[in-house]
């Protein structure tokens, strides 16, 4: 019963490297529209949690149920989940070998089967809405980084999923660059997208946050809005961590 | 963007492929090229008997050398690609599997090969001595291409494989969309070498009765006893043969890579 009110419904996960555990005992619950934002120093298993949501990451105990679907179950069709689980990375991590253009319409024509001129319709209007509509036809090398990041966030969209994650996507920026890929992330919240973000930018995190998560060593350690995070923490970490980048 | 992580597989038995920073007029290619065709025009206008003779009686070699290797070429792709993604795949049987055919294949030299699979093998069935020949040359050839195939697919970044995964597509067709097409570019300037490799290893098949460039020549100079003469000629054509083909081959690696600028 509960489960149906949440996109994301993660039930004490861990997670271990070899001897280390990267998660510890986590449980988070995410309502679709829902702008999630987790933070926490680095090696906190921020950027590990958001990738056991679309299984980059396989846990070890627990549970995730995403869209019904209980993912951690060996029946389950993960591919596609992934359908409907966009994500985006540091690293952007477009195809090379493709244009643009190329990059954004392969999955829905190869995976959803759409007609190539529809996809591209589609691709056209996400680089309209993500600012850079004059380069559908040149190589990812040849755009900047910020460019780069615009247009694998077209790419996930071009899916229409329910959920986007996004995985430090400002962090491999160069300074300049970062407030272009930040709009973007910040009209779709507008749009009512259902996001969960893990983040250095604390701007963002106030600006467009339902919730904020703290993370360190592999466990979730406070939750709350924007305004609570930013002027009352209670746990002595957060305060601590808040103070050193803020 | 990445510019420091630029990877390159160093597998140097074929020939030198020349690349683009050897512009000019005199490369060394270029020097050997001239060379070669200046020597083969003076030695055929000049010296037309033997040298003429010897050309036209080997040029069928020539062709059936040419079959050999891009039967063997092709075959061998298509071996090296499944033992490449059989060295690298997770189901513990199939890799041992292609290890152990690398391993085996990589530890005995391709004349011993040939010896076994027309002289050994054909003692139980036979084989014709050109289908012997392709099939020596593609089960040790596949051998080879397989770990270039391997290397250059461990050489894509794995953020490629997961971008690929995160939109929703299965590991087979991460592997042939995305990571294939961009190994493809890494593994041409070994593939590249190996071609050439197997063009000249293809003189060994003239031990099992196939009449390639180097019998042909062996029959001319056993009639003639034009050794000199002859050997000249047939260790110009391989030359002027290889020397074409490694153009080639980086003509065609420049033509891979219009995204990289």
């Amino acid at each position: 019963m509960k489960d149906n009110n949440y996109i994301i419904h993660i039930e004490n996960i861990y997670k271990f490297f070899h001897n280390i555990t990267a998660l510890k005992n986590v449980s988070l619950n995410i309502k679709p529209q829902e702008k999630v934002v987790i933070i926490g120093p680095s090696g906190s298993g921020k950027s590990t949690l958001l990738r056991t949501i679309n299984r980059l990451e396989k846990i070890d105990k627990g549970r995730i149920i995403v869209d019904g679907q209980d993912i951690t179950d060996k029946k389950c069709d993960i591919n596609k989940i992934r359908m409907e689980v966009g994500m985006v990375f540091q690293n952007f991590n477009l195809f090379p070998h493709k244009t643009v253009l190329q990059n954004i319409t392969m999955a829905p024509i190869k995976l959803k089967k759409i007609p190539p001129k529809e996809a591209e319709e589609i691709a056209y209007s996400l680089l309209k809405k993500v600012g850079i509509e004059d380069k559908a036809n040149v190589y990812p090398a040849q755009l900047s980084g910020g460019q780069q990041q615009r247009v694998a966030i077209a790419r996930a969209l071009a899916m229409k999923p329910k959920v986007m994650l996004f995985d430090e996507p400002t962090s491999a920026l160069d300074p300049e660059m970062i407030g272009e890929v930040l709009d973007v992330m910040i009209n779709l919240a507008r749009e009512g997208m259902t996001m969960v973000v893990v983040t250095h930018e604390m701007g963002f995190a106030r600006e467009v946050a339902d919730r904020v998560v703290f993370m360190d060593g592999g466990e979730i350690l406070e939750q709350g809005t924007p305004e609570h995070f930013f002027t009352s923490p209670e746990h002595p970490r957060t305060k601590k961590f808040l103070s050193q980048i803020l | 963007m990445d510019k420091e992580k630029e990877l390159k597989i160093d597998v140097t038995d074929g020939a030198a492929i020349p690349t683009k920073k050897d512009k000019g007029l005199f490369t060394a290619w270029w020097c050997t090229l001239i060379g070669a065709l200046v020597l083969l025009f003076y030695l055929i206008t000049f010296y037309a008997d033997p040298y003429l003779r010897i050309l036209k009686f080997v040029s069928d070699g020539i062709v059936v050398t040419f079959k050999v290797t891009f039967a063997s070429i092709f075959f061998s792709l298509i071996v090296g690609l499944i033992t490449g993604l059989g060295r690298i795949s997770k189901n513990r049987v199939i890799n041992l599997i292609a290890s152990v055919y690398v391993e085996v294949i990589r530890g005995i030299p391709l004349l011993v090969q040939l010896f076994y699979i027309y002289y050994a093998l054909g003692s139980f069935f036979t084989v014709p001595p050109f289908v012997a020949a392709i099939t020596a040359m593609t089960v040790c050839y596949g051998a080879y291409m397989g770990e270039v195939f391997r290397a250059g697919i461990e050489s894509i970044d794995h953020g490629q494989t997961e971008a690929a995964r995160s939109l929703g597509f299965n590991g087979r067709q991460t592997m042939f969309y995305v990571i294939i097409p961009q190994a493809m570019r890494t593994i041409l300037p070994p593939v590249g070498n190996e071609f050439i490799a197997l063009l000249k290893d293809t003189s060994l098949v003239s031990i099992l009765a196939v009449g390639d460039l180097l019998r042909r020549g062996r029959e001319f100079a056993t009639e003639t006893f034009a050794y000199f003469e002859t050997y000249t000629m047939v260790a110009l054509i391989y030359l002027l043969i290889t020397l074409i083909l490694s153009k080639i081959v980086s003509i065609s690696e420049e033509k891979m890579r219009p995204y990289e600028r």
